[in-house]
């Protein structure tokens, strides 16, 4: 079998950035600044990110002349953990700190990554995904979105959709057709950075199940890109897109986005705790466990330069089934609560209304089974 | 049942000692080469060579029976040539090695009173004998689903191998998603081990940890392997029930060193109680200790 997660022990200075984190939030707790709520991928605060961005918390693993602190990957793991497990607000810097800018740094330009690395370190331009179009989701070789060399530029049409943010965020990276797809359907494509505030396209409102908008539809019409903004070699986007996945697919995001129910219904234990509840408790934790250690496996393995792109796949599909299969496990211990809080319910209706995205964004459950089947041999 | 405990007890010292060192050459060896393993079957060579000393030591501590030393001695010499040598490991034979010293310390009696006595002397070995056993499952649980794999491109149906339908390949990758967790998670404790000792203070916690994802993981391959094989997996004849009869036998054996399934799920949940909070129970026995040497 050719799955590879070796052991690796958490350095004392991200045994040490852990006490700072906490007590960061912490204090960010105490000034209420804050509440616990809703999804790691929602609770959108800007204020929030540039804050993190002072604290040199975003790029941290970035060389220094692009802004970043030069720190390791399992420092990031350290700080994203904690502040997913404490539901903190971080969806504004998310993707840019997590793959637009890692992107950037390995096939960016030199101008391009003095233009928007040190600005996404400081928290102030945050950046969307537009993989996604309305033809095009898990097939998404099959993007229809074009971009045609003009004088000076690219001029883009199409559609991307589901683009979370889009408006509220500053640029997307765009996956677009710039030439024949070729047999693999791989080739032939390029990724662009789009200013999502230039106006020359339309960021439309969808409102997802809970109510919130969250995603967008994204028109390009003619709209203009310099040729400054193409990210790497036209039709390398295949490639590069792929190089994302094991930064978007192993991280505690996907198997933490339930923790706060399990919190909750642990502070409602009373004096004299259920066994049920204790059980829950100890199997949540088992199961943790050994996620953790994968993922902590995945993030020093991408410090050493690799691309666990069939780990941290893995990761996830383990991950998020966990995930969701907890809500059914705290949901059924309401009664042996004492009692149940307003934050345990709160909790598990969030957890339960958001359960399914968590399944379907950054790769669908069953397109991550199929890569781990071909990783198998078996296709 | 402390009776047949006696001989657990008055560990013979030269056995204890040379497991010992084969056991520290050994673990210092998988150390080095921890960070990076070249390739798969080196992997699988560190893990199978460090299954069967670790089993070896807490057998060397449970056992002073002349026919166990007998057993042991065979092991370690195995173990030793095949650590040292880049060849490619002979599975078969360390398999057979492990088996035959499980069939001696697996007395079904010897690990109930292990667990049922708790003697303070006797803990550490107890604890070396559920890790050997986690050992053991991960490299049973990885032979059930490589038979499986091998066996689904072989078999055709509907005129074409098995391995080109998708439910076969989403069940068989998900055993491969639990069988990944099982070993990453055995590791774990493993190295806790190595580095901090049987004294550590967070190896129970960990093996406790082992025996509900392990537990869990033997139940996804039982069922996918067997069910991928169809009724061929159900005969003596065919070799996949003999890592699942090993599965099933060794699972009983982990979990009743630890008291029982839900008593590890119980200890876990009340140190998530009392360290008020299920994520700082987990990163708290995730953070390596002191070292006890
Ligand atoms: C909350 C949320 C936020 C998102 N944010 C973004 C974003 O910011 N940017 C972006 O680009 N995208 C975003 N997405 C889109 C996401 O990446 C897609 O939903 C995902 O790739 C699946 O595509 P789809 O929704 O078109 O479903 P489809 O691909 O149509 O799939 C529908 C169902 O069919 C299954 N299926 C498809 N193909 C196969 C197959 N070969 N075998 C078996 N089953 C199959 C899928 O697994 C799924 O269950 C977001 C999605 C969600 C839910």
């Amino acid at each position: 079998m050719n799955l590879h997660f070796p052991v690796f022990e958490l350095p004392a200075e991200a045994q040490a950035l852990r006490r700072e984190v906490r007590a960061f939030i912490a204090a960010e707790n105490r000034a209420g600044l804050w509440q616990r709520g809703g999804d790691f991928a929602t609770h959108y605060d800007p204020a929030f990110s540039r804050r993190l961005g002072a604290r040199g918390w975003l790029g941290m693993t970035w060389p220094r002349r692009y802004g970043g602190q030069e720190r390791s990957m399992l420092e990031r793991l350290v700080l994203s953990e904690e502040l997913i497990a404490a539901n903190a607000p971080i969806a504004a810097h998310w993707i840019a700190d997590r793959q637009s800018g890692p992107l950037l740094l390995r096939y960016g330009s030199e101008a391009q990554r003095r233009e928007f690395l040190p600005r996404i370190a400081r928290g102030e331009i945050f950046f969307s995904i537009g993989m996604s179009e309305p033809d095009s989701g898990s097939d998404l070789a099959s993007v229809r979105t074009r971009a045609v060399q003009v004088d000076g530029g690219w001029r883009i049409d199409g559609r991307k959709l589901w683009t979370s943010f889009a408006h509220l965020n500053h640029y997307a990276i765009v996956l677009a057709r710039t030439g024949a797809a070729g047999e693999s359907r791989h080739e032939g494509l390029s990724q662009f950075i789009v200013d999502l505030k230039a106006g020359d396209l339309e960021v439309r409102p969808i409102v997802n199940m809970a109510g919130q908008r969250e995603f967008n539809e994204v028109v390009f019409t003619g709209s203009f890109v310099p040729d400054a903004r193409l990210v790497g070699e036209p039709g390398n986007g295949w490639r590069q897109v792929t190089s994302e996945l094991a930064y978007e697919r192993s991280g505690p995001e996907r198997y933490l986005s339930f923790i706060r129910l399990a919190e909750a219904a642990l502070q409602c234990a009373g004096a004299n705790p259920s066994p049920r509840l204790r059980e829950a408790l100890g199997r949540t934790s088992a199961k943790l466990i050994a996620l953790r250690s994968m993922s902590i496996a995945v993030a020093a393995l991408l410090q050493q330069g690799a691309m666990p792109n069939l780990e941290a796949s893995l990761i996830k599909d383990l991950g998020t089934a966990f995930e969701r299969e907890q809500i059914g496990v705290y949901r059924a211990l309401r009664s042996e609560l004492a009692p149940a809080s307003a934050e345990y319910l709160s909790a598990l209706a969030e957890t339960t209304i958001y359960a399914p995205s968590w399944t379907l964004r950054g790769g669908t459950r069953e397109i991550l089974r199929g890569i781990v089947a071909r990783g198998l041999g078996m296709r | 049942m402390t009776a047949t405990l006696q001989p657990v007890l008055s560990a013979d010292a030269m056995v204890r000692d040379a497991a010992g060192r084969a056991f520290d050459d050994l673990a210092a060896d998988w150390f080095r080469s921890e960070a990076t393993f070249p390739d798969d079957a080196a992997r699988v060579r560190k893990r199978q060579a460090l299954l069967n000393a670790v089993a070896a030591l807490g057998f060397a501590d449970a056992l002073a029976s002349p026919d166990a030393r007998e057993a042991w001695v065979d092991a370690a010499s195995i173990l030793r040539a095949q650590a040292r040598s880049a060849a490619p490991i002979d599975m078969a034979l360390l398999l057979a090695t492990g088996d035959r010293l499980a069939s001696i310390a697996g007395d079904p009696s010897l690990y109930e009173c292990a667990a049922d006595a708790g003697l303070p002397g006797n803990a550490q070995a107890v604890l070396a004998l559920a890790l050997g056993r986690c050992l053991q499952i991960c490299a049973a649980l990885e032979a059930a689903l490589d038979l499986s794999l091998q066996y689904v491109q072989d078999r055709r149906q509907f005129g074409r191998p098995l391995a080109r339908f998708q439910a076969i390949q989403h069940s068989l990758a998900i055993a491969a998603e639990e069988l990944a967790a099982s070993t990453a998670l055995t590791d774990l404790a493993l190295a806790c081990m190595v580095r901090e000792g049987c004294a550590s203070a967070r190896l129970p916690g960990l093996l406790d940890a082992a025996a509900l994802v392990l537990g869990h993981a033997i139940d996804v391959v039982y069922d996918a392997s067997h069910q991928a094989h169809g009724a061929i997996g159900f005969t003596r004849e065919y070799p996949l029930h003999r890592h699942s009869l090993n599965l099933l036998r060794w699972r009983d054996d982990l979990q009743r060193l630890r008291g029982g399934e839900l008593r590890c799920a119980e200890r876990l949940g009340d140190a998530a109680l009392q360290a008020q909070g299920v994520w700082s129970a987990v990163t708290a026995l995730m953070q390596p200790g002191d070292r006890h040497d």
